[in-house]
Parts: structure tokens; sequence; C-alpha cells
């Protein structure tokens, strides 16, 4: 019986190539997105949980409050860890954690690293990451002791064993103490190496609740209650004795929050060692990859009914040969589990084809293996199942229902309520089209806004380099190499890049209306640091090299003054004009006149208003270079660069990349959903508009008569091809009604995350749906073109 | 007695008029008997053997099937009833596009859960008995008229019916293939099955036992 079902099908798969071929390709594309969206969500879902203590380890992050502001970090001090070892029973253990950058040399080997892992001995017995060789409690039990991933084994050792091997890390040798398995994507901790915290310097051998830089993991007994123990740390830190010692006044505070492990991907709104996903994106890629799939079911069953007069006569004689209702029905279903099944395998291989380009929209890293496992074939499996249902109940209750007779004498009735449901699905899918193409395009503007704002200074040609190692002692010398190089503009150095400051600071003020305290952002930079980046001085002047002079460290530091650059923002604060500023005495690291005033500009991330900046003079925090260049010849210039570089280094790997490669890399976020909306809204138009040109096909042919007999009374083409595309034009314009003001809305939800964006423009709209009804008309313009330009003699004859 | 129609009334609506479709029928049919139905378009021949093959109601009267008032049946029960006694041939055969010939044969063992060893020995002596062995791996749209009404018959007759219903039978058909079907026909009443035809054919009608006429819905008795 069931045999017969399915060699039915694939007899009328054959029969009906393009209506099979719209229904296997376009569910396939559905399947093919759940899956590979399955895929990314099950990874997004799984972060961090293949530590064995994942639900006793806890982040420690900061919240405190200063000069009226109050601030979230996810960094905590050094102290935190240890003292809460000590007073709360609950922590069983505690690591403190930082990645660092360092040139790493084995041999003749030398790379620069990125991802150096500093941490308290305790981490391998808090985090699951398994060692290959190596005790976890030894591993770490001493200074110059290293642990090296399987991949860095590999890379410096090759198939040495590196046991007890002396590598050069920061400048210091250590002594390989442990290999470990390389870092899992899913884990919020991804390293190299690792060696003892207490290697990052003096600094961080005094416990200290301020100079937060570290990420603080504790690890909970059994059974702790982590927002009692909470409530215990921050008693513990309102106490008297600690807020003396935490110098709390007023109404400032420390604070310290416990975020569970297996929270901190998706739901913590403060990124650590790499940024958070996110909740909201996972919602959104389930949400898009169930409204592809389903568009594409909803052209099975469009297709299916449409079918329906066609199939009617059989129907009919199969119910005479005493054929039941659940037996028809059942035939139908078999039906549309055939084409989703051919679909299912075509929607395996085509994931397994577009892996790349999956993980470059995603950001992620699969393997093509990864779709062939248990999980992702058991949820494919499963979304078969429902989707043969999905797509195939309507047309399969329909058809099983009809009379036997009323099929045998006048053929299957396609239009009533069959031709509702079909219109609303047709009104449905390009809605879900309407809405995604202008979304996108609102994305994309704003995209395209961010890449084109005036952020008040020029991010364009400006090539960044690291500054490492021993290098500052060569400072001026180096720079002066790389000002004379052909091609080179101007040459500055500073803590960190413009684009992003982060650089959080405090700044105190005394002038005849009293005493200031503003919390800020600040950036040590050096000379030419305005000009190189093209930044434009509202009053005053950039720093020179006499300002040196004033920071005099000699009679004890007791002349030393320190220069200052302000921005408008912080002058408007204060209460001064710009010009006002100059000259006026301000203090952040000691007492220091105002030298210039800089113009507004965005040193933090659009989706943020620009705050108060400080600026002030020095060469010693001095951690990249930034030198801009001329436009023409870029190569040219680098290589040039390079050799001097090379030149005066001592063979520090030449590490350049442009400043509008980091401004851009903050919008990655953004742009990767720019990227998912366009390739979605692509994928919905074309589904959508496959199904209706079956339908298109199918009217047609149903219409061949009609047609034929129009044209014998005079119609012209132009009626033809109306009569026929008038109603669908009508049904999409529907949807464009529909779907235009959601679109408006979810895209000022989406606009609502940037200080600085665009007002959605009309055009996008009309745009929007002028491609819409475009393609449309082109879609059923093929269809009554063909039947408009038939023989209207031959079309009657075949009654 | 087979079956027995007692003031058989059928009518649709048209507007505020009613228009009968039967009107007062009154019929009785033996087992063996071969009867012929004629009368001009329209006069409601094949409506009359859709009543009798249950396939459409009726608005009043009353249908006996086999002792069975068919009239107060619910349709799952009629269907039962002549899924297990009635076979059905049409002008215009009603096989199924999409099966072959040995497949159209069986389709009806299918709905009635035969086993796979029975039907196909079932099918077999069917094929042989109309001598249609070489064909049944073509479709239909590869056989002649005569032939695709041959493997109709077939069809009709694989679950052993007690009655056949022919709505013209031999309407799309030469007058030779006409004259094999009827033939066909002749030799199945023999054999004991009962046989009701509609036809436009003096030539077909007499090869029955008994011919009624119909016009406008009713039996004419003039002639």
């Amino acid at each position: 019986m069931i045999k017969n079902y399915f060699k039915i099908a694939f007899r009328n798969i054959r029969k009906n190539k393009l209506y099979a071929f719209i229904n296997i390709f376009g569910l396939a594309i559905g399947l093919a997105s759940c899956l590979l969206i399955g895929l990314y969500i099950n990874n997004e879902l799984s972060y961090d949980k293949f530590n064995s203590n994942a639900s006793r380890i806890v982040r420690i992050t900061m919240e405190y409050k200063m000069s009226d502001e109050v601030n979230n970090i996810a960094t905590t001090g050094t102290k935190v860890g240890p003292e809460f070892n000590r007073t709360f029973p609950e922590v069983e253990d505690y690591v403190r954690t930082y990645i660092s950058s360092s040139n790493v040399k084995y041999g003749n080997k030398l790379f620069n690293e990125d991802r150096i892992l500093f941490a308290d001995p305790s981490f391998f017995k808090i985090f699951t990451f398994n060692l290959i060789e190596g005790n976890f409690a030894t591993v770490l039990d001493a200074p110059n002791k290293i642990v090296l991933t399987q991949s860095m084994a590999k890379k410096y050792f090759g198939n040495e064993s590196p046991i007890n091997k002396t590598i050069t890390v920061i400048g210091k040798e250590m002594t390989v103490s442990g290999v470990c398995e390389d870092t899992p994507k899913n884990a919020q901790l991804k390293f190299d190496f690792v060696t003892q915290f207490l290697n990052l310097g003096n600094g961080v051998k005094v416990e200290e609740w301020y100079t937060a830089n570290w990420i603080t993991y504790l690890l909970l007994n059994e059974g702790a209650n982590v927002s009692n123990l909470e409530k215990k740390i921050n008693k513990y830190m309102n106490s008297d004795a600690i807020r003396k010692q935490t110098r709390a006044e007023g109404t400032n505070y420390l604070n310290y929050h416990l975020e569970p492990l297996l929270d901190v991907h998706l739901k913590s709104d403060l990124a650590g060692f790499e940024p958070n996903g996110s909740i909201t994106y996972v919602y959104i890629f389930i949400i898009i990859a169930l409204l592809i799939l389903l568009i594409a079911s909803a052209n099975y069953t469009n297709l299916a009914t449409a079918q329906s007069t066609q199939r009617s006569g059989e129907i009919g004689m199969r119910k005479v040969m005493g054929a039941s209702k659940s037996q028809v029905f059942i035939q139908f279903i078999s039906e549309s589990t055939v084409v989703t099944c051919i679909a299912t395998v075509l929607a395996l291989l085509l994931s397994v084809g577009v892996i790349p380009y999956f993980n470059q929209m995603t950001g992620q890293t699969f393997e093509r293996f990864e779709l062939i496992q248990p999980m992702p074939l058991l949820l494919l499996g499963i979304f078969c199942v429902l989707v043969s249902f999905l797509a195939g109940l309507y047309p399969a209750l329909v058809l099983s229902g009809a009379q036997v007779i009323g099929i045998l004498k006048k053929g299957f009735s396609s239009t009533g309520k069959h031709s509702l449901l079909r219109k609303s699905l047709i009104v449905g899918q390009f809605a879900i089209s309407v809405f995604l193409i202008i979304y996108t395009l609102i994305i994309l503007q704003q995209m395209d806004f961010i890449k084109n704002k005036n952020l008040g200074y020029d991010k364009d040609h400006v090539v960044v380099l690291p500054i490492g190692g021993d290098m500052l002692n060569n400072f001026q010398l180096i720079k002066d190499a790389m000002q004379n190089v052909n091609g080179v503009t101007s040459v500055t150095a500073a803590y960190e890049t413009p684009e992003f400051v982060q650089w959080g600071d405090g700044l105190t003020v005394t002038d005849e209306k009293g005493k200031h305290d503003i919390s800020l952002k600040a950036m040590p930079v050096e000379l030419d640091f305005t000009k190189t980046l093209g930044m434009t001085m509202a009053a005053g002047r950039d720093f020179v090299q006499s300002d040196f002079s004033l920071m005099d460290t000699l009679n004890n530091w007791s002349n030393y003054k320190q220069p200052y650059i302000i921005n408008e923002t912080l002058a408007r604060q204060i209460g001064w004009t710009p010009e006002e500023s100059i000259g006026r005495l301000i203090e952040n690291r000691a007492l220091g006149p105002v030298v210039g005033v800089v113009k507004d500009f965005n040193f933090s991330s659009l989706h943020e208003p620009i705050g108060p900046l400080l600026m002030f003079l020095s060469r010693n925090f001095s951690r990249t270079y930034m030198v801009r260049i001329n436009s023409n010849d870029i190569q040219g210039t680098l290589s040039r660069l390079e050799t001097v570089w090379n030149d005066r280094t001592a063979g520090r790997p030449f590490n350049y990349h442009f400043l509008d490669e980091d401004y851009n890399a903050l919008y990655k976020a953004e742009q990767r959903s720019s990227l998912l909306f366009s390739v979605a809204a692509m994928l919905a138009i074309i589904l959508a508009c496959l199904g209706l040109f079956g339908l298109a096909a199918f009217t047609t042919v149903q219409r061949t008569k009609e047609i034929g007999i129009r044209k014998t009374l005079g119609a012209t083409l132009t009626h033809i091809v109306l009569l026929i595309s008038k109603n669908f034009l009508m049904l999409v314009s529907i949807s464009i009604v529909i779907a235009a003001p959601i679109a408006l809305f979810a895209a000022q939800n989406w606009l609502q995350n940037f200080t600085y964006k665009i007002e959605p423009r009309m055009w996008v709209f009309i745009t929007a749906a002028a491609v819409t009804l475009l393609i449309t008309l082109v879609t059923v313009g093929f269809h009554s073109l063909k039947a408009g330009m038939s023989n209207p003699v031959k079309s009657l004859r075949t009654e | 007695m087979l079956l027995e129609l007692k003031n058989i009334y059928k009518w649709v609506n048209s507007g505020s008029r009613r228009i009968f479709l039967l009107k007062d029928i009154n019929l009785e049919v033996k087992e063996g008997e071969f009867m012929s139905i004629m009368g001009p378009s329209g006069s409601g021949k094949s409506t009359l053997l859709n009543v009798i093959g249950m396939l459409d109601h009726f608005n009043e009267g009353t249908y006996n099937f086999l002792n069975e008032p068919v009239h107060e049946l619910k349709e799952k029960h009629r269907a039962n009833l002549y899924k297990e006694y009635i076979g059905f041939v049409f002008q215009a055969y009603h096989l199924i596009d999409e099966l072959t010939v040995y497949e159209n044969i069986e389709t009806p063992l299918l709905y009635k859960n035969v086993k796979s060893s029975e039907r196909k020995a079932l099918v077999a002596d069917m094929l042989d008995r109309f001598n249609i062995v070489g064909k049944k791996d073509l479709f239909p749209q590869q056989l002649s008229g005569g032939q695709q009404q041959l493997v109709g018959i077939a069809r009709a007759l694989i679950s052993k019916p007690k009655l056949i219903l022919a709505d013209e039978p031999t309407g799309n058909l030469n007058s030779k293939q006409s004259e094999e079907i009827m033939e066909l026909f002749k030799d199945l009443n023999n054999e004991g099955v009962t046989i009701i035809q509609a036809t436009h054919s003096e030539m077909n009608a007499s090869y029955g036992s008994r011919t009624i006429h119909l016009l406008d819905g009713m039996r004419n008795r003039t002639n």
C-alpha cells in the first residue's frame, strides 16, 4: 500500500517537473537554513558547558559609583579573588585571568602571539581544559612554568616533546610544564599559552580593589546559592571597614555581581575576553530560519491545492474503487513526505557546501563534519517530518474530503475557499519578503552612514603598528625614521587608537564655581596626535616639543606640570568655552594647564554619545604608532616602512593594520546582521517568487480556454497580460501595505541602539515596493505573455 | 431481489425553481438481470446509475440493496456496501493516468487490504482472461480506447462484484470495439453478474434482458 503511495508520488514529481523543482528547491533552502542556524544556536547555547564545574563557576563583575556616575565593568582588581576566598566559606577557590600578547621565541622560531593567558595556579583545577601532558595541580605552581596548547606545541616543537624545554615569552625564559587540548570554540576563554598570573609584573603582586584589569572567576562550593552569596558580598563591601579601605565616601560605593559562567556568553551585557553573543540574536536567527521554511512550505501548500483540479479525477476514481478518506489522506501526506525527504537530502548537501559562507556570515568556525553528527541529523529529521505534515496537511485534508460524485461530474472546484487560503498564503509570503527587504535596506543605510560619518578625525590611510618590548627606548629613533619614509605624511603614538578609547579616568577641576570631580575617558598621546589623525582644534594648540619641559621630574617632581588637551564636551561640562579653557589648570595625574581644546570626535562607538575626553602628553604610555600615509602608492610606502621597521626594531614582526579596520571591527555584529538580513531577504523573495511563478503557470493553463475566447473576441496582448497579472499584483500590493509599517517599527527599534543614526526615508519604502512589484510582474508576466501570444484556435480546439 | 427503488425523487434548486432530475422512479432489479436504461441526453440516465451506485444522494423515496435500506445508511456504511458489491465502468474509462494497467487493476484490492500474494494471483487471472498480459506495464495513454475500456472493466471486476454499473461504456468507442465490449458483458452476465447499463444505442440495449426508458427524469411507459 505504502509502496503504491510512494510510487504515485514519484510519478507525480516526474510528471510535474516545474512544481517538483519549486517545492524541492524551496524546501531544501528552508531546511538548510534551519540546519545551519540550528548548528549556530547549538554552539551559542553550549558555551562553556564543557567545564565539568560549569554550574559552580561564577564571573565577578564590578559596579562602582564615583562622581555621580555608575559604572559596570567585567574586570576586577587583584584583591577581589583572594579576599572573597578568605572571607566567604562558599568560595572554594578563585582564579584571576588576563590575556595579552607577546613575542614567543624558541630556537630560531619567533612569532607574535595574541593569546597568552595569565592565570592563577588554580586555573586548571577550576576550568576543564584537558591536559595531555602534565598534572593539573602542578603545571602552574612556579612562575617560570608555561602550558601550551596542542597546536602551539606543534607550531614551535613539531614532533619533539615540548615538556621541560625552554621558550622565551614576555622576555622571560620559561619551561614548558604541560600541553593541553586546543580551546574549544564554545569557550569564553580562548588561549594558546598559559602562565602564572603573577608574571604580569610587580603591579599585580599587591592586592588592590581598583586598578581593575583582570577577570576573576570563583569556584563555589557544591550547593552554594549565588544570589545569597552576592548579597553577602555586597553587605560586606558596604561595611564601614571595607568602605574605608575602598575610599567610598558619601553616596559612592563599590559592589560586585556574580554571573553564573553559563550565563556570561548569552546573557551578560559586559564583554570579557571576547564580545558576548546575544540571546536576542539567537532569537532573530531562529525566527529568520523559520520564516524561510514557512515560505517554502506555503509554496508547497499553494501548488498542491492549485493542482487539485488536475488530481480530482484520480481521487474520485480512487474513492469509487473503495478508497476511504483516510487512505486518500495518507496518500497525499506520503507525497509531501517524499518531496520533503528529497529536499532534506538536498538540504544536507547544500549546508555542507555553503558552510564556509555561513562561517563568514556568523563569524564562526564550523567544520563540515559537524553537520554529519547525530544532533544536527536528528534536528533535520524532525524538521523533515514537521514540514511533511505542515505543507501536506491542508491539501491532503481538502482532497481527501471531497465528494466523489462532485469530482466525477464537474471536476474539482479550485475557486472559492481554497483560493482564499492561497491568496492569504501569497500575501503572507510577500509580506515576509517585503518586511525583510525594507528592514535590510534600513540596516544597510545605517551601515553606510557609519562608514561615511564624519567622525571628527580621518580614519583612512592610517597605519597602526604595535609598540612592544624595549622599543620605547628607541622611540624617537623609530619615529624619526618612519617620518622620513617617502609617502609618510605624519607619525604619532598613543596608548590606544582613537576609535574606541577604553582608558577610564577621573579629573579634578577647581575654579570660581568650586570643585568639580568628573569621570571621563583619558588618552595618553605623543606629539602630533591631532595633526596625524586630522582632528581640528576648537581653541589653543596641539602638544609641542617644549611641553615636555613642563614635565620636570627633577627636584623630586616638585615642579612637575602635566599639559592637557581636552575635548569640547569636557570644556562644556566644566562650564568653560573653548577659548576660556586655554591656560586653565586642571588636575588628573598632576596639576597642569590646558593647552588646547579639540573639536569633539567619536572616540567610542556610534551607539553612544560623545563623552568628556582628556588627552595628556606622554611618551611612556605609548603602545601603538599611528602613521598617516599618502593615498597613492600605498603598497610602496608600506614596503619602505617595513624595511625601516626591520632595521630599527631588531626583527620585531611588521604587524601592521589600518585604523579603519579597527573602526569597522567595532561594528562587526551589525555588519554580520546586515549580511544575514540581506541573505534572508534575498532567499525569501526568491522563494516567494518561485511559488508565484508556479501558481501563475498553473492559472494560465487553467484559463487557456478563457484566454482563447477573449482573444477571438478581440482582446490584445496587453489585456491578457493585465488580466493574469492583475490579481497577483493586487495581492503583492496588500502585502507591501501590511509589511511596510511593521518593518519601519522593527527598524526604528534597531536604530534605537545608536546615538548617531539615520532617519528612514521614504525612498526606502518606494524602492522596496517598486522592486517587489517589478519582480512580481516579471514572474507572472512570463506566463501571461506566453498565454497571450498563443494561437486561440489551438486552445479552443482542445475541448 | 438485488435492489429495489421506490418513489425516488431527486432535484436541485435553481433560484426559486425546483428542477427534478429524477421523478418518482420505481424499479426492481433481480440478481442475474442485464438491464439497459435508455433515453435522450439529460433524461437522467447517469443520475439514476449514480443513485443506484450510491455515489449520489436522492431527496425522497426508499432504496433497498440486498435488503439493506440505503436511504437510512450512514455515508461510511454505504461506501462499504458499494465497495463490496458494485463495480463501475465509465464512458471516459477514468483510469488513473499515473498508474500502469497492472496497478490500475490492482488498486481496488489495495483498498480492501488484500494480501500481496493473493493480489498478484487475482490480477494475473484478470489480465489473462482479458488477454492483456502483454500490456500490463503500459500506462493508459499508451492504449487504444477499446483497450482502456477493457482495463476499466477488468478493474471493475477484480473485487468480484454482484452488480456492474456501466455508464455508456461504449460511448467513446468505434462499432467493432463496442461489439467486443458488449459481448464481454453478455458473457459476464451469463456467469451470473448483474449488469445495469445506460446507453443511447438500441443495438447495445438489445444485448440486455430488459430495457427501461427515461424522459426528463421519469420512466417513460409509452414505449
